[in-house]
């Protein structure tokens, strides 16, 4: 194969996935989708393997060939040209409920030769809940219109019935059919260029190329992974619960096991399916764990099959990391961000001068929803991250996305103007980042007042009781908080609810710190002095864990020696804990208790 | 006596000057910038020129520069000390950001370092709500507490940006007048003057960057006055801005975050003019440097426009679908996609054995190996070399010289042997890879935004832009390139042609249908007004003020808008929806059906300060001697056509129509000419090449 031709094609194809995207993020109506990013787009071959995907969102890595195998396994025989196929049931492969997959074969006389593929997050599909994206369902068909793979298009004619089926299952018709038409054009795009490709390579030598771009990336992953060490590593982590069982923490768990150019991500020992909307699916845990190893991988490799086929997934069904019919998945998104932290965690272990420590735990859902006084709905839905764990080289991201989503904030203004709601607050919060020698990501609150008469709103936080871990003597972040009316009762809310919301009623989010890196005793001081000025950290909060004393903005370097030493002495280290989920020292107010873990489960106790 | 203007583009390696006599004549000047004091090769570059043409300060009639002083100041964090006074609650907006990345999976990112630390930033308790009603009044008191804690910490500009003050500046107004009685020498960016327009972050931003470079570009622009009066030169200063259009120095003082793409917008105004001159209604511009190469669309004799961009993004961005680099500005500028494709950039093969080109580029040092001064990576110059496009022994007129065997040799050993490929094959790869990625910033521009190339012409500058620009119009199936006269220089030509432009625009949304067009149409007349205001105090009155008006819609619900331009004459709403459906089809394959409203949501006016007559002469002729031509050398053209035989020229030895292969070479730039083309120099003398 000529390398020059070859490298034009690739050129080609991955622009005609990103030009896709381009199009659904032009023309989309729903703020899910442009801010979020929660949509892709891409491009499979004939037989439905992944060539190119228009990545916006690492957590839809995964998505594409699951939804393209339950294609074929409906549709393999019975496909024509005009034919449009969608679907979004999590147990015939695809995620949530509220993405939904819209497929186009291509084809050039007569032979199919690829597929043009987009799945985008849809503002409402119906359900109990506005926003379909409860946490606390406890089955699917309380989420919303559950799609089977169909034919939205038979033979260029549009199945007129299923249109009116969706439209009076969901909530905001006009928003998901814009949507909608906005995934179709996206498709029309790509089938146009696609004609493009096809006259100038002709079908034999484009096939050829297809498969070639899969071998490609393939090449490219397993000689990164050929670079690092061989091995098994496990790691724990939990989850404070799922919303419904209150306080039964679910329990996290993967082994790494590395050989050559080959990995296997291995969830065996990961707690059963919940009650509660937050259970995965199977394509949503690879999209996790092939964030996890891609973040210790070189960047510019392709996203396509040929990763899949060097980077091996396992996870039992029935587990919350793979649920089977009736789970309720809605707000899987949970577990999807904390299973990356997770893998963040096994890395960790296996790289120690290359992984960050956990950050805020991925987003927090909020959801308000009602009618106003003349019965039109509203919907507003935020997610919401931005703390990042501590770098064995560098502190945390403040006020940056989780790797696992790449979204973006709704402009407050914009949201004060569109929807029944205020915000008196957004910014970051002091003292709740995890010390060490690179501080955790500090994180930020959000308080929200409601305008309308009355409304519903659904919260799903978590990181409440299990904080995010600090990593080599760093310290774990503080957690994350809920209240109602912050500046009247003060009321403490728990970390995942659904309440009706009144007039003038104020909910404050307070996002966990995220976890240090490295002993705190070894920051430079002149770090610890900058966060103080700049009101990230308090005097009293540099003295207690960096022993840091300052005095009148300047550092007394006596009784920063003598306060180091002191808490040198108290915490008894001989050599710094590789994980810890508790700070080093106990505090006035708390009841908490060192315990480390080596990354196997067995150390750990969970409270 | 013929008047002439003069052209000035300043970049980090080079300040280019362009002289233009009312009669045509060009002369042209490159020498090296000085980085200390950029003002200082301007006045020094003018006297060499007074001196080669005997001319004196007082034949100068204006002064038109590009600069990059702004950008850079933000490049390397080098503007002012700033403060910034924000709503309570809301501190952060400016560090905090959109909170997207720009790159994914990169667990080695760092978010760029905000402008305004956080102690430097203030909050006043007060509220303005959705609707521009004071809910919570500013109290005097707290205000005056704000401004005198950033003036204790001795800050050089304050930037004031408080939630919804696009619809009730009230309070950003009181802010302004308590900093004018404390500091009145202070500059001060109000969010309300320098972008009235929704979203806290991107206002924040904007009114940040403009308070952040106000002194730096003020005492720029004062130092420049003074040295040109100083050498009798009485012109008047313009400013080329990111938006295309000129503005006066005072101007540019006031509201430098207008001047921060100065830089290129030079390049893509002079093809635009040129474009008009030849009516050719589609042109896809195509600057190609050192590093990077930059398109653009050109349509109807109107340059395209961004509303928003990134300072310092640039090439960081590996793609369109990702933002967050650098930093935020929403001001418009011609909307240039840039890809980090240039001579420079490095040749390599990847770890699946894939050969690659870019982003990295060897810059000016070490630069290409035949530079020979110490770059041991091949780069696209050295392949351009060994395929024969570019003379092997030296560039610049003699002023390079090259090492042609030592690039053959390092290509040979760390490209085309590991490839297991002939050399010339290998270069020709090299070259190939380089047009394909630079093609995608073509299509960014094109058929990402639905036009078709095939319906444009390649209008191509730079120094290395003509090398590749028929390669990648064929690739493309364009049909026709255009190489304009100083194709090296362009950037500075480019500014002889521009006229005063100042854009403003406001937040004002409304549905269409249940709209009082009389409500609308004021609000137009105000910004109306605020144009034609400015442009008088410029003496730009009359038919030589011009306006145009346009409006961002969307369809209720959607959170991207398109802009369409409005007729003059009455408010027509009906009109407008229309308008906005057809672009809203042509741009993306589809419309809403009848009964989705549409939304008005941002309102622009542009007002122009047209010269009298044209600018543009008809033909303009180079003041000095071409060299003898160059002996005709090989050059490669694939592996189908193979080593061929290449007559190189002068451009005016294109008077009389030739065919490819042709390679053209000048002082500034070398255009190459493959079999099957035909080139001849128009009147204007631009280089037309049809491609067969």
């Amino acid at each position: 194969m000529d390398p020059i031709e070859f490298e034009l094609f690739k050129n080609a194809i991955f622009s005609i996935a990103d030009e896709m995207a381009l199009t659904v993020f032009r023309t989309t109506y729903s703020g899910v989708l442009k801010d979020n990013m929660d949509y892709s787009t891409g491009f499979a071959d004939a037989e439905g393997k992944l060539v190119a995907q228009g990545l916006t969102l690492p957590g839809h890595l995964g998505s594409v060939p699951t939804a393209m195998q339950s294609i074929m396994h409906h549709y393999r025989d019975d496909m024509q040209p005009g034919d449009v196929f969608i679907m979004n049931d999590p147990f015939d492969g695809g995620m949530h409920l509220p993405d939904i997959f819209v497929f186009k074969p291509l084809y050039h006389e007569g032979e199919r030769l690829a597929f043009a593929c987009t799945v985008c997050h849809h503002t409402d599909v119906g359900g109990r809940v506005a926003g379909s994206n409860a946490s606390d369902s406890t089955e699917i068909y309380a989420e919303g219109l559950r799609i089977a793979p169909l034919k939205l298009y038979d033979r260029g004619v549009l199945n007129k019935t299923l249109m009116t089926i969706i439209e009076k299952n969901v909530r905001l018709p006009v928003q998901v059919f814009g949507d909608l038409r906005a995934q179709l054009a996206a498709c029309h795009i790509a089938e146009k260029q696609f004609a493009g490709l096809v006259a100038k390579y002709g079908t034999e030598q484009l096939k050829l190329y297809m498969r070639e771009t899969i071998d490609y990336a393939e090449r490219l992953t397993r000689a990164a992974l050929e670079k690092l060490p061989d091995g098994e590593w496990s790691f724990e982590d939990w989850i404070d619960d799922d919303g419904v069982d209150y306080g039964k923490p679910i329990r996290l768990f993967v082994t790494l096991r590395k050989k050559g150019g080959h990995m296997v991500v291995d969830w065996t020992g990961t707690g059963p399916q919940v009650k509660g909307a937050i259970n995965s699916t199977l394509s949503y845990t690879k999209a996790a764990s092939y964030t996890g190893v891609r973040s210790v991988l070189p960047q510019g490799i392709p996203n396509n099959e040929g990763v899949f086929r060097a980077i091996e997934v396992i996870c039992p069904p029935g587990t919350v990391g793979n649920g089977v019919l009736p789970a309720a998945c809605a707000a899987r998104g949970l577990t999807g961000f904390r299973m990356t932290d997770c893998m963040f965690g096994a890395l960790a272990m296996m790289l120690p001068d290359k992984v960050k420590a956990a950050g805020d735990g991925g987003n927090t859902g909020v959801s308000i929803g009602g009618y106003d006084a003349g019965r039109k709905p509203f919907i507003y839905v935020d997610f919401t991250c931005g703390a990042w764990g501590a770098r064995p080289w560098a502190d945390g991201l403040d006020g940056n996305s989780h790797m696992f989503a790449n979204m973006a904030s709704h402009s407050v203004e914009v949201t004060e103007t569109e929807q029944p709601i205020q915000f008196l607050a957004y910014e970051f919060v002091p003292d709740k980042a995890g010390a060490g020698k690179y501080r955790g990501g500090v994180p930020f609150r959000r308080d929200y007042r409601f305008l309308e008469e009355e409304g519903v709103l659904q919260v799903r936080s978590d990181r409440r009781t299990h904080r995010p871990f600090g990593l080599y003597g760093g310290s774990p972040g503080m957690p994350s908080e809920n209240y109602l009316d912050p500046d009247g009762e003060n009321r403490t809310l728990p970390s995942k609810f659904t309440m009706t919301i009144k007039r003038g009623q104020v909910f404050r989010h307070v996002l966990a710190g995220a976890g240090g890196w490295g002993d705190p005793l070894e920051r430079d001081p002149a770090a610890v002095l900058r966060d103080v000025r700049n009101e990230f950290l308090s005097p009293a909060k540099a003295a207690a864990d960096y022993g840091i004393v300052i005095i009148e903005n300047q550092m007394d370097p006596k009784a920063t020696a003598q306060r180091r030493a002191e808490i040198r002495a108290a915490r008894g280290w001989r050599e710094v804990p590789k994980l810890q989920w508790h700070d080093p020292l106990p505090r006035e107010t708390g009841t908490d208790h060192v315990f480390v873990s080596a990354g196997k489960a067995e150390n750990v106790v969970c409270p | 006596m013929a008047s002439y203007s003069v052209g000035v583009d300043v970049g980090g390696t080079f300040t280019d000057i362009v002289l233009l006599g009312s009669e045509g004549t060009i002369h042209t000047k490159k020498i090296s910038s000085s980085v200390e004091n950029y003002a200082q090769a301007i006045v020094e570059g003018l006297a060499e020129v007074f001196r080669e043409t005997g001319l004196g300060g007082d034949a100068i009639e204006e002064i038109r520069h590009g600069t990059t002083v702004a950008s850079n100041a933000i490049l390397e964090h080098k503007g002012a000390r700033t403060g910034l006074i924000t709503s309570m609650g809301f501190r952060d907006v400016l560090e905090i950001r959109t909170l997207r990345m720009p790159r994914m999976y990169d667990i080695a990112w760092s978010k760029p370092a905000p402008l305004v630390e956080r102690y430097l930033r203030r909050v006043v308790d007060e509220r303005i709500d959705a609707v521009g009603a004071v809910q919570r009044a500013l109290d005097p008191r707290d205000a005056e507490r704000a401004v005198d804690a950033l003036l204790a910490e001795q800050v050089e500009a304050i930037a004031v940006c408080l939630l919804h003050s696009f619809t009730n500046p009230a309070h950003e107004l009181l802010l302004k007048k308590i900093i004018e009685k404390k500091a009145p020498a202070l500059p001060c960016s109000l969010s309300c003057e320098v972008l009235p327009e929704i979203k806290e972050y991107e206002r924040t931003s904007t009114t940040v960057l403009n308070a952040y470079v106000t002194p730096i570009v003020a005492s720029y622009l004062k130092a420049l006055r003074k040295g040109l009066d100083n050498a009798g030169v009485r012109a008047r200063l313009l400013l080329m801005q990111s938006n295309g259009g000129l503005t006066t120095d005072a101007a540019a003082a006031e509201r430098p975050i207008h001047i921060i793409e100065s830089g290129p917008a030079g390049g893509v105004v002079g093809a635009q003019v040129l474009a008009r001159a030849k009516h050719l209604p589609k042109i896809i511009t195509f600057d190609m440097g050192g590093t990077t190469a930059k398109a653009s669309v050109v349509e109807d004799g109107e340059v395209t426009r961004a509303h928003e961009y990134s300072v310092g993004a640039g090439i960081m961005i590996g793609s369109r679908l990702l933002s967050g680099a650098g930093y935020t500005l929403k001001v418009p500028a011609i909307d240039l996609a840039e890809v980090g494709a240039g001579g420079g950039s490095l040749v390599w093969i990847d770890a699946a054995g894939a050969l690659q080109i870019g982003p990295q580029s060897a810059g000016a040092s070490p630069g290409p190996v035949c530079y020979d001064k110490g770059g041991e990576t091949a780069t696209v110059t050295d392949a351009n070399l060994l395929l024969g496009y570019i003379n092997p022994a030296h560039l610049v007129g003699g002023a390079v010289k090259l090492n042609a065997e030592k690039a053959r040799r390092v290509f040979a050993e760390t490209v085309a042997a590991p490839l297991g490929m002939a050399l010339d094959q290998a270069a020709y790869g090299a070259h190939l890879i380089a047009a394909s990625n630079m093609i995608r910033a073509i299509k960014s521009v094109s058929t990402e935004r639905g036009r078709d190339p095939r319906e444009f012409a390649l209008f191509a500058f730079g120094g290395n832009g003509p090398v590749f620009a028929c390669g990648m119009a064929a690739a493309l199936g364009m049909k026709r390139v255009v190489v304009p006269p100083c194709a090296g220089l362009f950037s500075s030509f480019g500014l002889l042609y521009a006229d005063v432009e100042h854009h403003y625009s406001r937040t004002f949304r409304r549905l269409l249908r249940q709209s009082d067009p009389h409500e609308i149409a004021r609000a137009w007349d105000a910004l109306a007004k605020q144009a034609l205001d400015q442009l008088a105090v410029e003496g730009f009155t009359g038919k030589r003020a011009h306006l145009r008006r346009s409006a961002a819609l969307h369809y209720h619900g959607q959170t991207y808008e398109l802009t369409v331009p409005l007729p003059d004459g009455p408010m027509d709403l009906n009109y407008l929806e229309e308008a906005f459906g057809r672009e809203h089809e042509k741009t993306y394959g589809h419309r809403a059906g009848e009964d989705e409203p549409v939304e008005l949501v941002t309102i622009q006016v542009v007002g122009q300060g047209l010269h009298e007559g044209t600018n543009v002469p008809q033909r303009v002729r180079p003041s000095r001697p071409e060299p003898a031509p160059p002996p005709p050398r090989r050059a490669y053209f694939g592996a189908q056509i193979g080593w061929l035989e290449t007559p190189v020229l002068r451009r005016s030895d294109l008077s009389t129509p030739r065919a490819g292969p042709l390679i053209v070479e000048e002082y500034d730039a070398t255009c190459v000419i493959p079999p099957g083309a035909k080139a001849e120099l128009d009147t204007g003398g631009n280089i037309l090449i049809e491609l067969g």
